[in-house]
Protein backbone atom coordinates (compact mmCIF):
# COMPACT_ATOMS: atom_id res chain seq x y z
CA UNK A 1 0.00 0.00 0.00
CA UNK A 2 1.23 3.67 -1.30
CA UNK A 3 0.83 6.64 0.76
CA UNK A 4 -1.43 9.53 -1.29
CA UNK A 5 0.44 12.70 -1.94
CA UNK A 6 0.68 15.50 0.15
CA UNK A 7 2.82 18.68 1.38
CA UNK A 8 5.04 17.51 4.63
CA UNK A 9 5.33 20.46 7.16
CA UNK A 10 7.86 20.36 10.22
CA UNK A 11 7.64 23.89 11.89
CA UNK A 12 10.62 24.85 14.33
CA UNK A 13 8.17 26.07 16.93
CA UNK A 14 5.04 25.67 18.86
CA UNK A 15 3.47 28.92 17.62
CA UNK A 16 4.76 28.09 13.91
CA UNK A 17 2.59 25.01 13.90
CA UNK A 18 -0.54 26.53 15.13
CA UNK A 19 0.11 29.37 12.33
CA UNK A 20 0.64 26.52 9.41
CA UNK A 21 -3.04 24.63 11.09
CA UNK A 22 -4.93 27.85 11.34
CA UNK A 23 -3.63 28.62 7.61
CA UNK A 24 -4.66 24.86 6.45
CA UNK A 25 -7.84 24.41 8.16
CA UNK A 26 -9.50 21.10 7.60
CA UNK A 27 -7.17 20.62 4.81
CA UNK A 28 -4.12 19.23 7.11
CA UNK A 29 -3.86 16.84 9.53
CA UNK A 30 -1.65 16.52 12.62
CA UNK A 31 1.52 13.99 12.13
CA UNK A 32 2.96 12.36 15.61
CA UNK A 33 4.39 9.03 15.72
CA UNK A 34 2.01 8.40 12.44
CA UNK A 35 1.46 4.94 13.16
CA UNK A 36 -2.42 4.93 12.98
CA UNK A 37 -2.33 8.26 10.33
CA UNK A 38 -0.01 7.01 7.87
CA UNK A 39 -2.30 3.19 8.09
CA UNK A 40 -5.48 4.96 7.67
CA UNK A 41 -3.48 7.47 4.49
CA UNK A 42 -2.59 4.05 2.82
CA UNK A 43 -6.18 2.89 3.43
CA UNK A 44 -7.70 6.28 2.06
CA UNK A 45 -9.79 6.53 4.91
CA UNK A 46 -8.18 10.05 5.43
CA UNK A 47 -6.09 11.99 2.96
CA UNK A 48 -4.88 14.95 4.23
CA UNK A 49 -3.41 17.83 1.66
CA UNK A 50 -0.89 18.54 4.35
CA UNK A 51 0.97 16.98 7.45
CA UNK A 52 2.49 19.01 9.93
CA UNK A 53 4.88 17.23 12.14
CA UNK A 54 4.68 17.62 15.55
CA UNK A 55 6.84 15.29 17.88
CA UNK A 56 10.31 16.75 17.76
CA UNK A 57 8.62 20.08 18.81
CA UNK A 58 10.45 20.96 22.41
CA UNK A 59 7.48 22.56 23.86
CA UNK A 60 5.86 18.84 23.57
CA UNK A 61 8.39 17.32 25.36
CA UNK A 62 7.96 18.28 29.15
CA UNK A 63 7.04 15.85 31.63
CA UNK A 64 6.77 17.69 34.94
CA UNK A 65 4.99 18.31 38.33
CA UNK A 66 3.84 21.36 39.00
CA UNK A 67 2.43 22.96 43.03
CA UNK A 68 -1.58 22.14 42.57
CA UNK A 69 -0.03 18.29 42.30
CA UNK A 70 -1.11 17.83 38.85
CA UNK A 71 1.59 15.10 36.56
CA UNK A 72 2.12 17.53 32.94
CA UNK A 73 2.94 15.06 30.09
CA UNK A 74 3.67 16.61 26.96
CA UNK A 75 2.05 14.98 23.82
CA UNK A 76 5.04 14.03 22.03
CA UNK A 77 6.32 12.05 24.92
CA UNK A 78 7.51 8.89 23.21
CA UNK A 79 5.03 5.35 24.48
CA UNK A 80 8.60 3.84 25.45
CA UNK A 81 9.94 6.33 27.38
CA UNK A 82 6.59 6.91 29.45
CA UNK A 83 6.69 2.79 29.81
CA UNK A 84 9.61 2.94 31.48
CA UNK A 85 9.35 6.16 33.69
CA UNK A 86 8.96 4.85 37.38
CA UNK A 87 7.80 7.79 38.66
CA UNK A 88 4.85 8.20 37.22
CA UNK A 89 4.16 4.36 37.04
CA UNK A 90 4.05 4.88 40.95
CA UNK A 91 1.73 8.00 41.30
CA UNK A 92 -0.39 6.84 37.85
CA UNK A 93 -0.40 2.95 37.94
CA UNK A 94 -3.43 2.51 35.81
CA UNK A 95 -1.77 4.80 32.96
CA UNK A 96 1.25 3.40 32.83
CA UNK A 97 -0.29 -0.43 32.57
CA UNK A 98 -2.12 1.52 29.58
CA UNK A 99 0.87 2.47 27.76
CA UNK A 100 2.60 -1.21 28.37
CA UNK A 101 -0.43 -2.68 26.57
CA UNK A 102 -0.54 -0.21 23.49
CA UNK A 103 0.25 -2.44 20.57
CA UNK A 104 3.57 -3.69 19.92
CA UNK A 105 7.32 -2.41 21.13
CA UNK A 106 8.09 -1.42 17.46
CA UNK A 107 5.20 0.19 17.16
CA UNK A 108 5.60 1.94 21.29
CA UNK A 109 8.83 2.86 20.21
CA UNK A 110 7.89 5.13 17.21
CA UNK A 111 4.38 6.58 18.20
CA UNK A 112 3.56 9.75 21.19
CA UNK A 113 0.52 9.94 24.18
CA UNK A 114 -0.80 12.51 22.26
CA UNK A 115 -1.76 10.44 19.05
CA UNK A 116 -2.95 7.88 21.38
CA UNK A 117 -5.38 10.01 23.24
CA UNK A 118 -6.29 11.56 19.71
CA UNK A 119 -6.80 8.05 18.12
CA UNK A 120 -9.45 8.04 15.22
CA UNK A 121 -12.01 5.45 16.34
CA UNK A 122 -11.89 2.20 14.60
CA UNK A 123 -14.81 -0.14 12.92
CA UNK A 124 -14.26 -3.18 10.75
CA UNK A 125 -15.99 -1.96 8.34
CA UNK A 126 -13.95 1.02 7.79
CA UNK A 127 -10.58 0.44 8.80
CA UNK A 128 -10.16 -1.82 5.35
CA UNK A 129 -8.27 -0.98 2.08
CA UNK A 130 -10.21 1.37 -0.51
CA UNK A 131 -11.54 -1.65 -2.81
CA UNK A 132 -12.73 -3.56 0.71
CA UNK A 133 -14.87 -0.62 1.65
CA UNK A 134 -16.11 0.29 -2.31
CA UNK A 135 -17.21 -3.28 -2.57
CA UNK A 136 -20.25 -2.52 0.16
CA UNK A 137 -22.79 -0.09 0.47
CA UNK A 138 -21.71 3.30 1.76
CA UNK A 139 -22.20 3.83 5.29
CA UNK A 140 -23.03 6.85 7.65
CA UNK A 141 -19.14 7.30 7.86
CA UNK A 142 -18.40 6.60 4.45
CA UNK A 143 -21.14 9.30 3.21
CA UNK A 144 -23.89 6.81 2.84
CA UNK A 145 -26.79 6.30 5.28
CA UNK A 146 -26.85 2.73 6.72
CA UNK A 147 -24.46 1.03 9.63
CA UNK A 148 -23.30 -2.14 8.55
CA UNK A 149 -21.73 -2.81 12.49
CA UNK A 150 -25.34 -2.25 13.95
CA UNK A 151 -28.69 -2.75 11.90
CA UNK A 152 -30.82 -0.22 12.01
CA UNK A 153 -28.10 2.45 13.88
CA UNK A 154 -29.17 6.01 12.61
CA UNK A 155 -25.51 7.24 13.23
CA UNK A 156 -21.77 5.79 13.09
CA UNK A 157 -21.18 3.92 16.29
CA UNK A 158 -17.29 3.44 15.37
CA UNK A 159 -15.01 2.09 18.50
CA UNK A 160 -12.83 4.59 20.27
CA UNK A 161 -9.75 2.02 20.92
CA UNK A 162 -7.54 4.36 22.69
CA UNK A 163 -6.08 2.23 25.65
CA UNK A 164 -5.15 5.24 27.97
CA UNK A 165 -8.77 7.00 27.15
CA UNK A 166 -10.67 5.91 29.65
CA UNK A 167 -7.46 5.99 32.22
CA UNK A 168 -7.86 9.48 31.59
CA UNK A 169 -11.33 9.66 31.70
CA UNK A 170 -10.97 7.68 35.56
CA UNK A 171 -8.11 9.83 36.64
CA UNK A 172 -10.10 12.92 36.18
CA UNK A 173 -6.93 14.35 33.80
CA UNK A 174 -7.45 17.08 32.25
CA UNK A 175 -6.66 18.05 27.89
CA UNK A 176 -4.33 21.04 27.30
CA UNK A 177 -5.36 22.15 23.83
CA UNK A 178 -3.92 25.10 21.75
CA UNK A 179 -5.11 26.74 18.61
CA UNK A 180 -3.56 30.18 17.60
CA UNK A 181 -4.32 32.84 20.11
CA UNK A 182 -6.35 30.43 22.37
CA UNK A 183 -5.40 27.61 25.32
CA UNK A 184 -8.12 25.65 27.24
CA UNK A 185 -7.44 22.96 29.66
CA UNK A 186 -10.54 20.53 29.52
CA UNK A 187 -11.61 17.86 31.73
CA UNK A 188 -11.15 14.27 29.90
CA UNK A 189 -14.46 13.90 29.98
CA UNK A 190 -15.34 16.41 28.05
CA UNK A 191 -13.16 16.20 25.39
CA UNK A 192 -14.88 12.95 23.85
CA UNK A 193 -17.63 13.02 22.12
CA UNK A 194 -20.14 9.55 21.71
CA UNK A 195 -20.18 10.06 18.05
CA UNK A 196 -18.28 7.51 15.33
CA UNK A 197 -16.92 10.03 13.49
CA UNK A 198 -16.19 13.39 15.07
CA UNK A 199 -15.30 11.48 18.87
CA UNK A 200 -13.62 14.19 20.34
CA UNK A 201 -14.09 17.91 20.25
CA UNK A 202 -11.18 19.14 18.80
CA UNK A 203 -11.14 21.42 15.90
CA UNK A 204 -8.57 20.91 13.10
CA UNK A 205 -6.62 23.76 13.83
CA UNK A 206 -6.28 22.87 17.11
CA UNK A 207 -3.35 20.97 18.96
CA UNK A 208 -3.59 18.92 22.28
CA UNK A 209 -0.08 19.84 23.69
CA UNK A 210 0.12 17.83 27.44
CA UNK A 211 -1.96 15.78 29.63
CA UNK A 212 -1.90 16.58 33.07
CA UNK A 213 -3.10 13.61 35.88
CA UNK A 214 -3.92 14.68 39.40
CA UNK A 215 -2.62 13.59 41.95
CA UNK A 216 -4.36 12.08 44.99
CA UNK A 217 -8.04 10.52 44.52
CA UNK A 218 -7.08 7.15 44.46
CA UNK A 219 -4.55 8.31 41.76
CA UNK A 220 -1.99 6.08 43.08
CA UNK A 221 -4.20 2.90 43.42
CA UNK A 222 -5.95 2.49 39.85
CA UNK A 223 -5.40 -0.02 37.53
CA UNK A 224 -6.21 -1.22 34.05
CA UNK A 225 -7.08 -4.24 32.66
CA UNK A 226 -7.39 -4.75 29.11
CA UNK A 227 -8.78 -7.95 27.16
CA UNK A 228 -7.87 -8.81 23.70
CA UNK A 229 -7.73 -11.36 21.15
CA UNK A 230 -4.00 -11.68 21.17
CA UNK A 231 -1.86 -10.48 24.33
CA UNK A 232 1.44 -9.63 22.12
CA UNK A 233 -0.17 -6.56 19.72
CA UNK A 234 -4.30 -6.14 19.21
CA UNK A 235 -6.89 -3.43 20.05
CA UNK A 236 -8.62 -4.23 22.99
CA UNK A 237 -12.30 -6.05 23.05
CA UNK A 238 -13.14 -3.91 26.20
CA UNK A 239 -10.83 -2.64 28.73
CA UNK A 240 -11.56 -1.04 32.12
CA UNK A 241 -9.65 1.66 34.09
CA UNK A 242 -10.62 1.93 37.81
CA UNK A 243 -10.10 3.89 40.68
CA UNK A 244 -11.12 4.35 44.47
CA UNK A 245 -10.49 6.52 46.92
CA UNK A 246 -10.60 5.02 50.47
CA UNK A 247 -10.53 6.80 53.57
CA UNK A 248 -10.45 4.55 56.52
CA UNK A 249 -12.65 2.37 56.24
CA UNK A 250 -14.83 3.89 54.00
CA UNK A 251 -14.92 4.95 50.04
CA UNK A 252 -15.84 7.93 49.10
CA UNK A 253 -15.25 8.08 45.40
CA UNK A 254 -15.47 5.11 42.97
CA UNK A 255 -14.47 5.62 39.06
CA UNK A 256 -14.99 2.53 36.81
CA UNK A 257 -14.65 3.40 33.13
CA UNK A 258 -14.93 0.99 30.53
CA UNK A 259 -12.78 1.76 26.87
CA UNK A 260 -12.93 0.36 23.16
CA UNK A 261 -16.50 -1.14 23.75
CA UNK A 262 -18.10 2.54 22.37
CA UNK A 263 -17.29 5.40 20.49
CA UNK A 264 -16.40 7.43 23.77
CA UNK A 265 -15.35 5.75 27.23
CA UNK A 266 -18.17 4.52 29.11
CA UNK A 267 -18.65 5.67 32.62
CA UNK A 268 -20.44 3.04 34.76
CA UNK A 269 -22.01 5.32 36.74
CA UNK A 270 -24.51 2.94 38.66
CA UNK A 271 -21.97 0.25 39.20
CA UNK A 272 -19.46 2.67 41.08
CA UNK A 273 -22.96 3.71 42.84
CA UNK A 274 -23.06 -0.12 44.09
CA UNK A 275 -19.33 0.35 46.07
CA UNK A 276 -20.06 3.67 47.25
CA UNK A 277 -22.82 2.70 49.38
CA UNK A 278 -21.18 -0.82 50.48
CA UNK A 279 -17.60 -0.08 50.34
CA UNK A 280 -15.17 -3.07 48.47
CA UNK A 281 -16.76 -5.67 50.23
CA UNK A 282 -17.23 -8.99 47.95
CA UNK A 283 -21.20 -9.17 48.01
CA UNK A 284 -20.65 -5.52 46.55
CA UNK A 285 -18.02 -6.18 43.85
CA UNK A 286 -20.09 -9.17 42.12
CA UNK A 287 -23.22 -6.95 42.39
CA UNK A 288 -21.37 -4.09 40.88
CA UNK A 289 -20.56 -6.58 38.11
CA UNK A 290 -24.25 -7.35 37.86
CA UNK A 291 -25.41 -4.01 37.58
CA UNK A 292 -22.74 -2.93 34.74
CA UNK A 293 -23.73 -5.40 32.29
CA UNK A 294 -26.92 -3.97 32.10
CA UNK A 295 -25.51 -0.36 32.19
CA UNK A 296 -24.46 -0.22 28.79
CA UNK A 297 -26.26 1.15 26.32
CA UNK A 298 -25.86 0.15 22.83
CA UNK A 299 -22.89 -2.10 21.62
CA UNK A 300 -22.01 -3.58 18.68
CA UNK A 301 -21.68 -7.38 17.62
CA UNK A 302 -18.37 -6.67 15.89
CA UNK A 303 -15.81 -9.46 16.61
CA UNK A 304 -18.02 -11.18 19.44
CA UNK A 305 -21.39 -11.03 20.32
CA UNK A 306 -22.81 -8.12 22.08
CA UNK A 307 -23.92 -10.34 24.86
CA UNK A 308 -20.22 -11.68 24.80
CA UNK A 309 -19.12 -7.80 25.61
CA UNK A 310 -21.64 -7.35 27.87
CA UNK A 311 -20.79 -10.39 29.90
CA UNK A 312 -16.77 -9.45 29.54
CA UNK A 313 -17.82 -5.93 31.06
CA UNK A 314 -19.25 -7.64 33.88
CA UNK A 315 -15.86 -9.49 34.73
CA UNK A 316 -13.85 -6.53 34.05
CA UNK A 317 -15.60 -4.72 36.45
CA UNK A 318 -15.08 -7.35 38.99
CA UNK A 319 -11.46 -7.91 38.41
CA UNK A 320 -11.08 -4.06 38.66
CA UNK A 321 -12.46 -4.12 42.21
CA UNK A 322 -10.57 -6.62 43.47
CA UNK A 323 -7.55 -5.59 42.29
CA UNK A 324 -8.20 -1.91 44.08
CA UNK A 325 -9.57 -4.15 47.15
CA UNK A 326 -5.65 -6.13 47.32
CA UNK A 327 -4.07 -2.82 46.45
CA UNK A 328 -5.78 -1.34 49.20
CA UNK A 329 -5.32 -4.07 51.80
CA UNK A 330 -1.81 -4.25 50.65
CA UNK A 331 -1.50 -0.72 51.80
CA UNK A 332 -3.54 -1.43 55.10
CA UNK A 333 -6.14 0.89 54.30
CA UNK A 334 -4.08 4.03 53.86
CA UNK A 335 -5.53 7.09 52.31
CA UNK A 336 -4.99 8.36 49.08
CA UNK B 1 8.25 19.13 -4.29
CA UNK B 2 11.00 16.32 -4.11
CA UNK B 3 13.77 17.47 -0.94
CA UNK B 4 17.30 16.76 -0.81
CA UNK B 5 17.85 14.03 2.16
CA UNK B 6 20.91 12.75 3.50
CA UNK B 7 20.42 9.00 4.73
CA UNK B 8 23.23 7.48 6.66
CA UNK B 9 22.73 3.43 6.25
CA UNK B 10 24.70 1.23 8.11
CA UNK B 11 27.28 3.89 8.37
CA UNK B 12 27.81 4.77 4.67
CA UNK B 13 25.81 8.28 3.77
CA UNK B 14 23.71 8.84 0.57
CA UNK B 15 21.78 11.73 -0.73
CA UNK B 16 18.28 11.13 -2.51
CA UNK B 17 16.14 13.31 -3.29
CA UNK B 18 12.73 11.84 -1.85
CA UNK B 19 9.17 13.06 -2.12
CA UNK B 20 7.47 13.66 1.25
CA UNK B 21 5.15 10.83 0.67
CA UNK B 22 7.38 7.80 0.38
CA UNK B 23 8.40 5.62 3.35
CA UNK B 24 12.12 4.96 4.77
CA UNK B 25 11.03 1.20 3.24
CA UNK B 26 10.34 2.94 -0.34
CA UNK B 27 13.99 4.62 0.00
CA UNK B 28 15.60 1.87 1.16
CA UNK B 29 14.44 -0.76 -1.12
CA UNK B 30 13.68 1.21 -4.11
CA UNK B 31 16.74 4.13 -4.16
CA UNK B 32 19.27 1.94 -2.14
CA UNK B 33 19.00 -1.33 -3.36
CA UNK B 34 18.63 -2.99 -0.08
CA UNK B 35 16.28 -5.24 -0.54
CA UNK B 36 16.88 -7.28 2.61
CA UNK B 37 14.44 -5.50 4.70
CA UNK B 38 11.39 -6.98 3.58
CA UNK B 39 7.87 -5.08 2.56
CA UNK B 40 4.50 -7.09 4.22
CA UNK B 41 1.35 -5.93 5.22
CA UNK B 42 2.15 -1.93 5.03
CA UNK B 43 0.13 -0.90 8.09
CA UNK B 44 1.88 -1.90 11.34
CA UNK B 45 1.17 -5.50 12.31
CA UNK B 46 4.05 -7.60 10.82
CA UNK B 47 7.60 -6.46 11.29
CA UNK B 48 9.49 -8.08 8.19
CA UNK B 49 10.50 -3.71 7.89
CA UNK B 50 11.99 -3.54 10.86
CA UNK B 51 15.66 -1.25 11.32
CA UNK B 52 16.97 0.10 13.80
CA UNK B 53 16.99 4.10 14.55
CA UNK B 54 18.66 5.12 17.52
CA UNK B 55 19.14 2.11 19.02
CA UNK B 56 15.30 0.89 18.83
CA UNK B 57 13.33 -1.01 16.51
CA UNK B 58 11.15 0.52 14.23
CA UNK B 59 8.77 -0.14 11.10
CA UNK B 60 10.21 1.37 7.82
CA UNK B 61 6.95 1.44 6.37
CA UNK B 62 5.14 3.72 8.82
CA UNK B 63 8.24 5.70 9.24
CA UNK B 64 8.47 8.77 6.53
CA UNK B 65 11.69 8.72 4.63
CA UNK B 66 12.25 12.38 5.42
CA UNK B 67 11.52 11.80 8.88
CA UNK B 68 15.08 10.26 9.09
CA UNK B 69 17.26 12.72 8.12
CA UNK B 70 20.27 13.00 10.27
CA UNK B 71 19.46 10.04 12.13
CA UNK B 72 22.01 6.68 11.75
CA UNK B 73 20.17 3.49 10.18
CA UNK B 74 20.67 0.36 10.57
CA UNK B 75 19.47 -2.44 8.29
CA UNK B 76 20.14 -6.21 8.19
CA UNK B 77 22.63 -5.80 5.51
CA UNK B 78 24.66 -3.37 8.07
CA UNK B 79 25.26 -6.36 10.89
CA UNK B 80 27.20 -8.87 8.94
CA UNK B 81 28.94 -9.37 5.90
CA UNK B 82 28.45 -13.42 4.13
CA UNK B 83 31.72 -14.51 5.44
CA UNK B 84 30.76 -13.69 9.05
CA UNK B 85 27.52 -13.75 9.75
CA UNK B 86 26.19 -11.98 13.14
CA UNK B 87 25.59 -14.10 16.52
CA UNK B 88 22.09 -13.89 16.35
CA UNK B 89 21.91 -14.92 12.41
CA UNK B 90 23.95 -17.76 13.60
CA UNK B 91 21.69 -19.07 16.11
CA UNK B 92 18.80 -18.78 13.77
CA UNK B 93 20.66 -21.03 11.17
CA UNK B 94 21.42 -23.35 14.37
CA UNK B 95 18.60 -23.78 16.36
CA UNK B 96 16.12 -23.88 12.83
CA UNK B 97 14.07 -20.55 13.45
CA UNK B 98 14.62 -20.27 9.68
CA UNK B 99 12.30 -21.84 7.48
CA UNK B 100 11.33 -19.40 3.84
CA UNK B 101 13.15 -16.48 5.56
CA UNK B 102 11.20 -13.84 4.50
CA UNK B 103 10.00 -13.08 8.38
CA UNK B 104 13.85 -13.02 9.07
CA UNK B 105 15.36 -10.12 8.16
CA UNK B 106 12.60 -8.30 10.48
CA UNK B 107 12.93 -10.49 13.57
CA UNK B 108 16.68 -10.37 13.58
CA UNK B 109 16.72 -6.55 13.59
CA UNK B 110 14.00 -6.90 16.26
CA UNK B 111 16.34 -9.11 18.12
CA UNK B 112 19.29 -7.23 17.84
CA UNK B 113 17.48 -4.16 19.20
CA UNK B 114 16.40 -6.07 22.01
CA UNK B 115 19.88 -7.70 23.23
CA UNK B 116 22.02 -4.37 22.58
CA UNK B 117 19.65 -3.07 25.32
CA UNK B 118 19.50 -6.08 27.67
CA UNK B 119 21.93 -8.85 26.68
CA UNK B 120 20.25 -11.24 28.61
CA UNK B 121 16.29 -10.95 28.61
CA UNK B 122 14.14 -13.01 30.01
CA UNK B 123 10.93 -14.93 28.32
CA UNK B 124 9.03 -11.90 28.57
CA UNK B 125 11.03 -9.42 28.11
CA UNK B 126 11.69 -11.88 24.29
CA UNK B 127 7.83 -11.97 24.23
CA UNK B 128 7.19 -8.65 24.41
CA UNK B 129 9.95 -7.19 22.32
CA UNK B 130 8.84 -9.89 19.65
CA UNK B 131 5.37 -9.52 20.06
CA UNK B 132 5.69 -6.78 16.75
CA UNK B 133 6.64 -9.60 14.28
CA UNK B 134 5.19 -12.48 12.96
CA UNK B 135 6.59 -15.81 11.18
CA UNK B 136 3.69 -17.68 9.11
CA UNK B 137 6.19 -20.65 8.53
CA UNK B 138 8.20 -21.87 11.61
CA UNK B 139 6.68 -20.83 14.85
CA UNK B 140 7.79 -18.36 17.36
CA UNK B 141 9.12 -20.95 20.23
CA UNK B 142 12.11 -22.03 17.75
CA UNK B 143 12.98 -17.93 17.08
CA UNK B 144 12.34 -17.71 20.91
CA UNK B 145 15.04 -20.13 21.40
CA UNK B 146 17.79 -19.06 18.97
CA UNK B 147 16.99 -15.18 20.40
CA UNK B 148 17.21 -16.73 23.82
CA UNK B 149 20.69 -19.00 23.13
CA UNK B 150 22.17 -16.08 21.26
CA UNK B 151 21.54 -13.85 24.65
CA UNK B 152 23.63 -16.42 25.98
CA UNK B 153 26.95 -16.11 24.02
C1 LIG C 1 -0.83 -2.96 14.38
C2 LIG C 1 -1.32 -1.85 15.26
C3 LIG C 1 -1.79 -2.13 16.55
C4 LIG C 1 -2.24 -1.13 17.39
N1 LIG C 1 -2.67 -1.45 18.63
C5 LIG C 1 -3.12 -0.47 19.47
C6 LIG C 1 -3.56 -0.79 20.78
O1 LIG C 1 -3.53 -1.95 21.21
N2 LIG C 1 -4.05 0.20 21.57
C7 LIG C 1 -4.09 1.49 21.13
O2 LIG C 1 -4.54 2.34 21.90
N3 LIG C 1 -3.66 1.83 19.89
C8 LIG C 1 -3.16 0.89 19.06
N4 LIG C 1 -2.74 1.23 17.80
C9 LIG C 1 -2.94 2.59 17.29
C10 LIG C 1 -1.74 3.54 17.43
O3 LIG C 1 -0.55 2.90 17.06
C11 LIG C 1 -1.57 4.07 18.84
O4 LIG C 1 -2.79 4.52 19.34
C12 LIG C 1 -0.54 5.20 18.92
O5 LIG C 1 -0.40 5.61 20.26
C13 LIG C 1 -0.89 6.41 18.09
O6 LIG C 1 0.09 7.39 18.31
P1 LIG C 1 0.88 8.11 17.10
O7 LIG C 1 1.83 9.07 17.71
O8 LIG C 1 1.48 7.12 16.19
O9 LIG C 1 -0.34 8.85 16.39
P2 LIG C 1 -0.55 9.39 14.91
O10 LIG C 1 -0.84 8.27 14.00
O11 LIG C 1 0.54 10.31 14.51
O12 LIG C 1 -1.88 10.25 15.16
C14 LIG C 1 -3.12 9.65 15.48
C15 LIG C 1 -4.24 10.70 15.33
O13 LIG C 1 -4.13 11.70 16.33
C16 LIG C 1 -3.93 12.99 15.77
N5 LIG C 1 -2.93 13.64 16.63
C17 LIG C 1 -1.71 13.14 16.97
N6 LIG C 1 -1.11 13.96 17.87
C18 LIG C 1 -1.97 14.98 18.10
C19 LIG C 1 -1.91 16.13 18.92
N7 LIG C 1 -0.86 16.40 19.72
N8 LIG C 1 -2.97 16.98 18.90
C20 LIG C 1 -4.05 16.73 18.12
N9 LIG C 1 -4.16 15.66 17.32
C21 LIG C 1 -3.13 14.78 17.31
C22 LIG C 1 -3.47 12.73 14.35
O14 LIG C 1 -3.82 13.79 13.48
C23 LIG C 1 -4.21 11.45 14.02
O15 LIG C 1 -5.53 11.72 13.66
C24 LIG C 1 -2.25 0.22 16.93
C25 LIG C 1 -1.77 0.51 15.65
C26 LIG C 1 -1.32 -0.50 14.82
C27 LIG C 1 -0.81 -0.16 13.44
S1 LIG D 1 -19.98 1.81 12.94
FE1 LIG D 1 -21.40 1.66 11.18
S2 LIG D 1 -21.35 3.72 10.26
FE2 LIG D 1 -19.57 3.60 11.62
S3 LIG D 1 -17.87 2.93 10.30
FE3 LIG D 1 -18.78 1.05 11.19
S4 LIG D 1 -20.30 0.41 9.66
FE4 LIG D 1 -19.77 2.53 9.17
S1 LIG E 1 5.49 -4.21 6.44
FE1 LIG E 1 5.92 -2.92 8.15
S2 LIG E 1 4.89 -3.94 9.76
FE2 LIG E 1 4.33 -5.18 8.05
S1 LIG F 1 10.36 -18.29 8.11
FE1 LIG F 1 8.73 -18.00 6.69
S2 LIG F 1 7.62 -16.38 7.62
FE2 LIG F 1 9.07 -16.82 9.14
Amino acid sequence: MRLPRFEYVRPQALEEALSVLAQSGSRAKILAGGTDLLVNMKQRTVCPEVLVSIKTLSELLMVSSDAQGFTAIGSGANLTDLAANAGIAEKFPAFIQAVRAIASKHIRNMACIGGNVCLDTRCWYYNQSKLWRDARERCHRTGGSVCHAIKGAARCHAINSSDTAPVLVALDAKISVMKKGENRLIPARQFYCDDGIRNTILEPSAIVTAIHLPDGNGAGRSAFIKLSMRRGIDFALCSIAARANINGAGVTDVRLVLGSIASMPIVLEKAAQVIMEAGLTQSAIEKAGEVARTELGIITNLFTSAGYKRQLAGVLVKQALNELKGKTAKRGGAKA
Amino acid sequence: MKQILSLTVNNDTYEVAVSPWRTLLDVLRDDLGLMGTKRGCGSGTCGVCTVIIDGRAILSCLTLALECAGKSITTIEGISSPESLHPIQKSFIENGAVQCGFCTPGIVMTSKALLDEKPQPNDDEIKEALAGTFCRCTGHIKIMEAVKKASKQ
